[in-house]
């Protein structure tokens, strides 16, 4: 059982949640890479973080590092709208850089991860909400 | 004198009866559900009015479980042979309205039957797989029959070009005989295959997961990399599978149906040398190179969502039908990987069993560094891509567009692998690492001695860049056949493969190499 709270359109509700998976489901086997059906030339969301992310891993509107390597530039401002595909941040990593693209449709929110910086491949770079 | 025209009547009810499958009631089901019934594939498949069936009346012997005297129209698999584009095909298709597609001893028979046909005749095996899997009921008898398809896969292998559509469920064993075959073509929705579903996945391993993430085309497209094409539906797989035989020989011992113009045209493409960015840091997008290096910009590439980080196609250049290899420096910087190994390696392997030229491309920086690549085993698997090359004795052909580095530059088919021409654009590298690390093993002493070590190694650096950072060093040791211009591609390469067309070359004789795998 979890207790959270919820809260819709400014009004508390205090909720009970029974996890029936709890006590087998281990976390996510990296193994279990969730795959777009949709469309198949979308790119398929990147495995899981290794480590236990943040609560917000996973999502859609986190940028993941294509591979470890060292983060040259944001491509864009924090505010900017993008559209999903537009380049938003470049990586250098084996003598080539490396673009990375936004992965929804949306704001860009918060820049995770800092221009110089090495970057782990599935790390997450900036969010786009 | 004319032939009795109640046999005509008994023939044509026959006829009439097999061709309802499991009932017109399950047929009328399946159109609803916007699936074509296993005749309507095969239809679609072959040139109008070409198909010619075999076994039609074979019946299933089974007395167990309530299957005596139970009729299962061609038990349950349409087999024959047709025409494809004015070529003969040999295909079957198993039909789920009849006893769910499963597979018994006769149903097992016939597409031994066809399969022996095919390699007789020198003719490409094309199967259309949508079946609940074994017949239970036939016990050891449907097991049997799986073993008698795998081992013919096996015979026909580098025989034949073998290709599976998948249509329907596939599991368990059922699934080797695709996995047997040189290409699947799977359907995006109403397919999934695998050895073990989610339920017994969750009662082995206690792991939650869906069918799709195991189990669809989707899944084996990008992750798995068991699949080589994703197709809309059971149609648009079938002419995925109709352009793929367009650049295939029928069998192992005729050329691949090249189309050559009588003259080669040497013109220079100026929207070549645009293509190559100024800075080397820059990607080039190779599938831009490779749409103006073939004909009409048109290629079929093959496992297009798995290791993207190397692109694999069937095209033609200048009419000559050849197998292209081309490092991806937009994915993973072109790095050569495990996945890209494999996919790159069984690629070339195909290409020379079937006497298609081979085309290669070459950006790669080197292969990816990493634990989990040296853990996983790229030792074993990059060498699949030394071993490939050097076996196959089709014409190669290698452009060296930029980088060129290390272990991944002799895994990308140089002289030295038996490449029987190099080609190098002006913006080649070829060295044995990049400048960086090059330096700092050479000249460690002398730029930690000097008064402004940074200063030093820059100067050190760049002279190293000068000297390897360009294609003549390796010229001047005759590493490459000549130096050209990017605009210059398309139209010595496609002389090249004229002249390299009657190339041959003979090897120890043994039984097989010993491929690491």
């Amino acid at each position: 059982m979890k207790k959270l709270r919820v809260t819709v359109e400014g009004k508390v509700y205090e909720v009970l949640v029974e996890m029936l998976d709890e006590g087998t489901a281990a976390p996510a086997p990296a193994s279990s890479a969730p795959v777009t059906t949709a469309s198949i030339t979308a790119p398929v969301v990147a495995r899981p973080a290794p480590k236990p992310a943040p609560a917000a891993a996973g999502v859609s509107g986190d940028v993941l590092c294509p591979m470890t390597g060292k983060l040259m530039s944001f491509d864009v401002q924090i505010g900017q709208t993008v559209a999903e595909g537009t380049q938003v941040a470049t990586v250098e990593a084996m003598k080539m850089n490396t673009y990375v693209y936004a992965s929804k449709a949306g704001k860009v929110l918060e820049f995770v991860a800092k221009p110089g910086d090495t970057v782990e491949e599935h790390a997450v770079l900036l969010r786009i909400g | 004198m004319a032939i009795s025209p109640a046999l005509l009547q008994e023939l044509e009810e026959k006829r009439k009866t097999l061709y309802l499958a499991g009932g017109a009631d399950k047929l009328a089901e399946r159109k609803k559900k916007g699936l074509m019934s296993a005749r309507e594939r095969l239809d679609a498949f072959f040139d109008a009015g070409t198909f010619m069936e075999f076994g039609l009346h074979v019946q299933h012997d089974c007395q167990n479980f309530g299957l005596a005297g139970k009729p299962m129209p061609a038990d349950g698999v349409i087999t024959g042979v047709g025409y494809v584009e004015g070529r003969p095909v040999a295909a079957y298709a198993q039909d789920f309205t009849v006893g769910g597609g499963s597979l018994g001893s006769k149903h097992a028979q016939k597409i031994c039957n066809l399969m022996e046909y095919a390699m007789k005749a020198g003719m490409p095996f094309v199967g259309v797989n949508d079946s609940g899997g074994a017949r239970i009921q036939e016990g050891d008898e449907a097991l049997s029959g799986y073993g008698k398809i795998f081992f013919r896969n096996v015979l026909a292998s580098g025989v034949i070009p073998q290709i599976t559509v998948i249509a329907g469920p596939c599991a368990g064993g059922a699934a080797y005989s695709p996995a047997l075959t040189d290409f699947i073509i799977m359907t995006k929705k109403n397919a999934q295959m695998f050895i073990c579903g989610p339920e017994v996945i969750k009662a082995a391993t206690g792991q939650t997961v869906t069918m799709d993430e195991i189990g669809s085309a989707a899944a084996h497209a990008a992750i798995s990399g068991n699949i080589h094409f994703v197709a809309e539906d059971e149609k648009h797989a079938l002419q995925i599978a109709t352009k793929l035989l367009s650049f295939l020989p029928s069998n192992n011992v005729m050329d691949p149906p090249h189309k050559p113009a009588a003259t080669v045209t040497l013109d220079r493409d100026i929207e070549m040398n645009e293509l190559v960015p100024e800075d080397a840091k820059a990607p080039l997008d190779v599938t831009k190179v490779i749409s103006r290096l073939v004909d009409n910009g048109d290629f079929l590439e093959v496992q297009k969502d798995f290791a993207k980080n190397i692109v694999i196609c069937f095209a033609r250049i200048q009419g000559i039908s050849v197998g292209i290899i081309a490092n991806q420096p937009a994915h993973k910087a072109g790095t050569l990987d495990i996945d890209a190994s494999d996919k790159a390696a069984r690629f070339i392997r195909f290409c020379n069993v079937f006497n298609l030229p081979i085309v290669n491309l070459v950006d790669v920086p080197g292969f990816l560094p990493g634990v989990v690549q040296e853990r996983g085993g790229i030792i074993r698997h990059g060498a699949k891509m030394l071993f490939a090359y050097a076996s196959a004795t089709v014409p190669k052909i290698t452009v060296i567009m930029r980088k060129a580095y290390g272990g991944a530059y002799l895994a990308m088919c140089p002289v030295d692998m038996g490449a029987d021409a190099v080609y190098a654009w002006p913006t080649a590298e070829i060295a044995v690492m990049g400048a960086e690390g090059a330096v700092k093993v050479l000249f460690k002493r002398e730029i930690t001695s000097a008064a402004d070590p940074s200063a030093k190694e820059k100067e050190l650096t760049a002279e190293y860049r000068k000297k390897f950072c360009a294609p003549y060093e390796a010229a001047s040791r005759g590493f490459i056949t000549d130096v050209i211009e990017p605009a210059q591609t398309r139209g010595i390469v496609a002389m090249m493969l004229r002249n390299t067309l009657s190339k041959r070359e003979t090897r120890p004789p043994k039984k097989h190499g010993n491929i690491p795998l």
